[in-house]
């Protein structure tokens, strides 16, 4: 399972996403909170964006990462459903490197606005299998 | 949380600012006893962890229709003082001037139901709905800072409304401060292809019906005459420019609170002390975005108008399609207000709450100052909306406040589990109004049964007395984002 939804909030969204590495769970809760803003099975892959985040750990790597996708993706027009993180550099802070690709935005593939990533609730741990965030959408 | 609170009347309930020691004021929460069964205990905590932050007057305020919020709930009015009290981007939330804009007609539901249809297909192409749709108005930088410094007075010195509909906003659409320098770069390329967009969620457009009339003469004065006259209702806010400025000062209140050593009850509920320079920031920030908000509702009006004229072959004005008013439901003013006897300067953070002026106060526009401002509640999809009018009680008893709408009962995930768009649609045509979604999903979501029953929301403010019943309304026919 690469995400699911909980029913915790009755005003906003609260979703779990699982993932073996850091990058496998921050793609996956790029993907369910995209699938929140559009039809991501019917959004093809045809525009890429790069996106560069940085943060102090990794709970914040995960909120800045949600935070810019759905700026920059507004800001581009565009709807995502395809995440690829290259590579996180560790030193002083965690410097993450991606590319994220979908198609232009357009109403009929609309889902709901996702208007923020909020610290309510926000956790990334490690499991067993590797990670598990949680993250909750003001919409 | 609950069975901490003393019922004080009918409508109200005491939450003592003992029931936490670090509470520095009391909260209230105006609820019939059912709707104060039904309100999550988180809620109501989260209207305690406001009672405990620096300058907060008293008291912090809970509506009927309040839910849980990101910090502040929905529903909720935080009061701070002005010098030695705090702003707090955490306590507006992310939909900055969320609010309604009501125009009436002199057409009767009998006139428009033949063509309602037709209308509502004409509304949902001329005015952009939906996540993903872009405006059809392209502004340069330097005139959304016209925007953002104009608000409302910038539709109608560009063509999309009259002089007479800025008298019927609130803060005549503009409000004074605003600072275009503190809105940041992504917030105005969100902001530019939005200008003239209604948005999606539980935003909408609605031609309605008048069902009830309470108070015929105040309604009078609103231009509601008689029953079955048809309004229509726009609910949407400051789009996607808003949620950036939002998030944008999250993070600055974020450190701001931990530099001036502000201990924040909830890390949600961040800010800054009023006086410093992150809180003034904000303020300017915020209050272009609110400027923005009433741009875009009066743009949306004037299309409104436009899609009528289209459908029914007369000049608009000859349909008397006139504002009522324009509220604001998620803001941050500066008001006046007497604290403990004294006139004082506050701000008041409304979030899921309408301001709620009484009869004669001067921020009420000279044609209805006789009678108070009106309130313009939204119900959910398929349900009534209401139009109040505030009292001296709400000014006395609440910051000048009131309730915003319904408030969710479900969480969205529950009603797409729950209910299937396609049903509600068929269910709502088959009581003769018409809908128009972007996708039958969102109707799910938004199904009326996700929300509390409105009715029961407004009868709490009346029998309160913070807001008085005007008139009620009922939907003929939706266009949803």
């Amino acid at each position: 399972m690469r995400y699911k939804f909980l029913d915790d909030l009755t005003s906003d969204v609260m979703f779990e996403a699982y993932g073996e590495t850091l990058e496998e769970v921050l793609e996956n809760a790029a993907l369910a909170m995209f699938s929140v803003v559009c039809d991501i099975k019917r959004v093809r892959p045809l525009r890429s964006m790069r996106v560069e985040v940085s943060s102090k750990d990794e709970k914040s790597l995960l909120h800045n990462w949600l935070s810019k996708l759905l700026t920059d993706s507004e800001i581009e027009g565009l709807f995502l459903s395809k995440f690829n993180i290259h590579k996180i550099e560790r030193n002083d802070n965690l410097h993450l490197y991606a590319t994220a690709s979908g198609e232009e935005a357009s109403p009929e593939k609309g889902g709901t606005v996702v208007k923020g990533v909020t610290y309510y609730g926000l956790k990334l741990e490690k499991i067993r299998s590797g990670y598990r965030a949680q993250v909750a959408l003001d919409i | 949380m609950k069975e901490k609170l003393r019922q004080l009347s009918e409508f109200k309930w005491l939450i003592p600012k003992g029931v936490r020691p670090a509470m520095r004021v009391n909260a209230i929460f105006y609820a019939s006893k059912s709707l104060l069964d039904s309100a999550e205990d988180t809620a109501i905590e989260q209207l305690t962890n406001v009672a405990c932050l620096p300058g907060v007057l008293e008291p912090v305020l809970g509506m009927p229709d309040m839910h849980w919020g990101y910090g502040l709930p929905m529903g909720a009015v935080g009061a701070f003082d002005e010098n030695e009290g705090i702003i707090s981007s955490g306590c507006t939330g992310y939909d900055i001037n969320c609010g309604v804009h009501m125009l009436r007609t002199n057409l009767t539901a009998d006139e428009v139901k033949p063509k309602i249809k037709k209308l509502i297909d004409t509304l949902f192409n001329n005015i952009p709905c939906g996540v993903g749709a872009t405006s059809k108005l392209r502004l340069s930088h330097a005139e959304m800072d016209k925007v953002f410094v104009q608000g409302a007075r910038w539709a109608v010195e560009h063509g999309y409304g009259i002089e007479e509909d800025l008298e019927r906003i609130e803060e005549k659409g503009c409000i004074p401060g605003a600072n275009p320098s503190k809105i940041s770069s992504q917030a105005m390329s969100r902001g530019v292809p939005q200008l003239g967009t209604l948005g999606a969620g539980n935003h909408f457009l609605e031609v309605q019906a008048v069902d009830q009339i309470y108070e015929p003469s105040i309604a009078k004065v609103f231009g509601i005459t008689n029953k079955g006259q048809v309004t229509i209702m726009v609910h949407c806010g400051s789009r996607g420019l808003g949620h950036q400025v939002a998030s944008d000062y999250l993070r600055i209140h974020e450190s701001a609170a931990r530099k001036y050593g502000i201990k924040l009850p909830d890390p949600q509920l961040v800010c800054a002390p009023a006086k410093s320079r992150e809180g003034q920031d904000y303020l300017g920030a915020m209050r272009a975005a609110a400027n923005y908000a009433f741009c875009n509702r009066q743009i949306i009006a004037h299309w409104v108008r436009e899609s009528f004229a289209q459908v029914f072959g007369k000049k608009w004005e000859d349909m008397e399609m006139y504002t009522v008013y324009d509220v604001a439901h998620n803001i941050c003013k500066l008001e006046e207000h007497t604290v403990n006897g004294k006139r004082q300067r506050v701000y008041v953070h409304r979030k899921g709450a309408t301001r709620a002026f009484p009869p004669g106060h001067k921020d009420v526009p000279s044609v209805y100052r006789s009678v108070g401002q009106p309130v313009l509640i939204a119900g959910s999809m398929g349900t009534a909306s209401y139009i109040l009018v505030g009292t001296d009680k709400a000014m006395a008893e609440t910051f000048g406040s009131s309730c915003h709408g319904a408030g969710r009962s479900m969480s969205r995930h529950a009603a797409i589990k729950r209910f299937r768009g396609e049903t509600i649609k068929r269910e709502l045509e088959n009581t003769g109004k018409a809908l128009r979604a972007t996708h039958p999903k969102i109707l799910a979501e938004e199904a009326p049964t996700a929300y509390k029953d409105v009715d029961a929301v407004v009868d709490s403010v009346h029998g309160a007395g913070i807001s008085k019943k005007v008139a009620r309304v009922v939907p003929i026919g939706i266009a949803k984002g």
